[in-house]
């Protein structure tokens, strides 16, 4: 289809036509490239992976490194940590977070209480992780939580937590108040207006949420590569791992890092609208 | 908004309020608010893990001073300065020429902002040994298709000068789509017959770029700067997987310092004064990039 002389297209022409081609084709290829190296460099053998030149469009494939990352580099294990992880923050972060955001929309609370909110949001957004993690360090020993995957799902919370009411107190606000009143005249308390009627009136934004809070916990790599050891390893230390102390294993290295990506990269097709509303409302809205 | 006209607050529902945010007080007390007073108690005690006989050593603010001692946290800073600005600087431009250039909401415009979410949204220690694997000296891919005209072999983790830009190219090939997005969001607010009037008018794209375009995004373009700004103070996953702070310490940055004497040399007091003159620097930066921001709404307005 040819595009139509839509001032739309003037603008995005700006620097001419030939050109934005030119730079639209380089970054895509820039961003396809190093995803399809990955892709392909997890099924070479290992004489493969080192050869010169490399092999850019491999003939045939092998499994190998996927069964070596099975069995040597706990993959299982690794994978169960970072699923549980994912999605015990996710949900809750969506429970604890819908029940604050909505006592702080409909329920009886000082206003201030609502503005000490909005400012840790402000206050989260700013101040890098690492500065507290010192002190969780010492905290989460003291706990006997080193090691222990619970010790990153409540970290993870509260990382998520302050985006999560921000965006939940938007949803709850679009619920119409008349909603609210009915249900109170009916009789529900706060907590049955809560779980039984509104609540469900927000569930797609409430799961696309969840889905944010999913892949950022599975991302997140500081906090797991503090707490944790052994048994509580996520895949994002493990693949880390293969940096920092196993040489250059890069066949296994690359399967992992396909396991690593795939599961988000599926995520996020499949909410890519909710995800982009999410990033902008989680920027423009602090 | 808190509303509550004519709607009876009952007794029963005032004790509810509290309890449902209750939970979430409490995580932000156990891991916010505590550790973070924790951290400033510490930052005025030589404390060192590694010696468990050590009682902890009230000193003041002698681990403050001392940093300003420390050529290792001077270059950290210095090293994460000059990261913050270039990264920053080169993922704002190319973000906005990139967005008005997706900006015409064509199918194939659509498709390409897809391919661009992917990777802002993988994780950062993952994008880092993907670039770690490409920039190889050896083996790298990179270095390969530079060969295929006659350049290189560039050093590009392991040279003390390239490897800090390195590490800037990927932070931008994970965030300029960031910038790009968010502009991409804002350009959509602007009514195609604006830029029509203008062009009947005979105004040139670059007119237009100033006089139409620019102010429309700028308060976005603020807000993403100092996001960006913010977030390149706290780079960590891709400096530990690709460089480690190397080669000797052309790469460390403020996160990657803190967390080696924190938690590698359990430098405990030391490392907390580093967090919390770190807290105290980006307060400082939040307060100028707010002043810019209502001056700019001000203005606006």
């Amino acid at each position: 289809m040819k595009d139509r002389l839509t001032s739309k297209s003037s603008l995005s022409n700006f620097l001419g036509r030939p050109f934005k081609v030119i730079v639209l084709a380089i970054i895509v290829l820039a961003v396809l490239f190093p995803l399809y190296w990955l892709v392909i460099n997890a099924f070479k053998m290992e004489q493969e992976y080192f050869a010169r030149p490399p092999i850019m469009f491999p003939h045939h494939g092998t499994l190998q490194n996927f069964s070596e990352i099975f069995q040597k580099y706990k993959l299982p294990l690794g994978f169960m940590n970072s699923f549980l992880i994912g999605s015990l923050t996710a949900i809750f972060t969506v429970f604890f977070g819908s029940l604050a955001a909505y006592s702080l929309t409909n329920g009886f609370l000082p206003r201030r209480i609502k503005e000490v909110f909005a400012g840790w949001f402000l206050i989260q957004k700013m101040y890098p992780a690492i500065v507290i993690a010192v002190p969780v360090f010492f905290v989460i020993s003291r706990l006997h939580l080193m090691d222990n995957i619970f010790a990153l799902i409540l970290m993870n919370t509260s990382f998520n937590l302050p985006l999560v009411l921000l965006l939940m107190i938007g949803f709850y606000q679009e619920v119409p108040y008349e909603v609210e009143e009915q249900s109170m005249l009916d009789g529900c308390n706060l907590w049955q207006r809560y779980a039984c009627i509104t609540t469900p009136m927000t569930k797609t934004g409430l799961v696309a949420v969840g889905m944010l809070t999913f892949v950022a916990s599975w991302n997140e790599f500081l906090y797991a590569v503090i707490l944790t050891i052994v048994r509580a390893k996520p895949l994002t230390v493990i693949i880390a791992g293969f940096i920092t102390d196993k040489g250059l294993a890069w066949g296994p290295m690359a399967a992992m890092g396909c396991i690593v990506i795939l599961p988000v990269i599926v995520l996020m097709w499949a909410m890519q609208k909710d995800f982009i509303s999410g990033v902008s409302a989680g920027a423009l809205k602090g | 908004m808190l509303i509550s006209r004519n709607v009876k607050e009952t007794r029963k529902d005032r004790i509810l309020s509290w309890v449902f945010i209750m939970p979430v007080i409490i995580i932000l007390l156990v891991t916010a608010f505590i550790p973070l007073g924790y951290g400033l108690v510490l930052s005025f005690f030589k404390y060192k893990l590694n010696m468990p006989g050590m009682k902890p050593l009230f000193i003041g603010f002698d681990n403050y001073i001392n940093m300003f001692k420390d050529e290792m946290f001077v270059q950290s800073l210095t090293n994460n300065i000059t990261f913050a600005i270039l990264s920053v600087t080169i993922e704002v431009v190319v973000g906005i020429v990139v967005a008005m250039m997706l900006s015409d909401d064509s199918k194939r415009s659509r498709l390409i902002t897809t391919i661009l979410l992917v990777p802002m949204i993988i994780a950062p220690v993952a994008a880092g040994t993907l670039w770690r694997m490409m920039f190889d000296r050896t083996y790298g891919v990179i270095n390969y298709l530079l060969s295929l005209i006659h350049l290189g072999p560039v050093s590009w983790l392991s040279d003390y000068h390239i490897a800090i830009f390195s590490i800037i190219f990927v932070d931008f090939w994970q965030f300029m789509p960031y910038v790009a997005v968010l502009v991409l969001s804002s350009l959509k607010a602007i009514p195609d017959s604006f830029i029509d009037a203008a062009r009947v008018d005979g105004a040139s794209s670059f007119d237009i770029f100033g006089k139409i375009v620019l102010p429309v995004i700028s308060p976005v373009i603020i807000i993403v700067t100092m996001i960006r700004f913010i977030d390149a103070f706290k780079v960590f996953d891709t400096v530990f997987v690709m460089t480690q702070g190397g080669p000797g310490s052309s790469t460390e940055m403020l996160p990657t310092y803190i967390y080696r004497q924190g938690i590698k040399f359990f430098q405990v007091g030391y490392s907390s004064a580093s967090a919390i003159l770190f807290i105290i620097a980006m307060s400082v930066v939040a307060v100028l990039f707010n002043k810019l921001r209502t001056r700019q709404l001000r203005r606006l307005n």
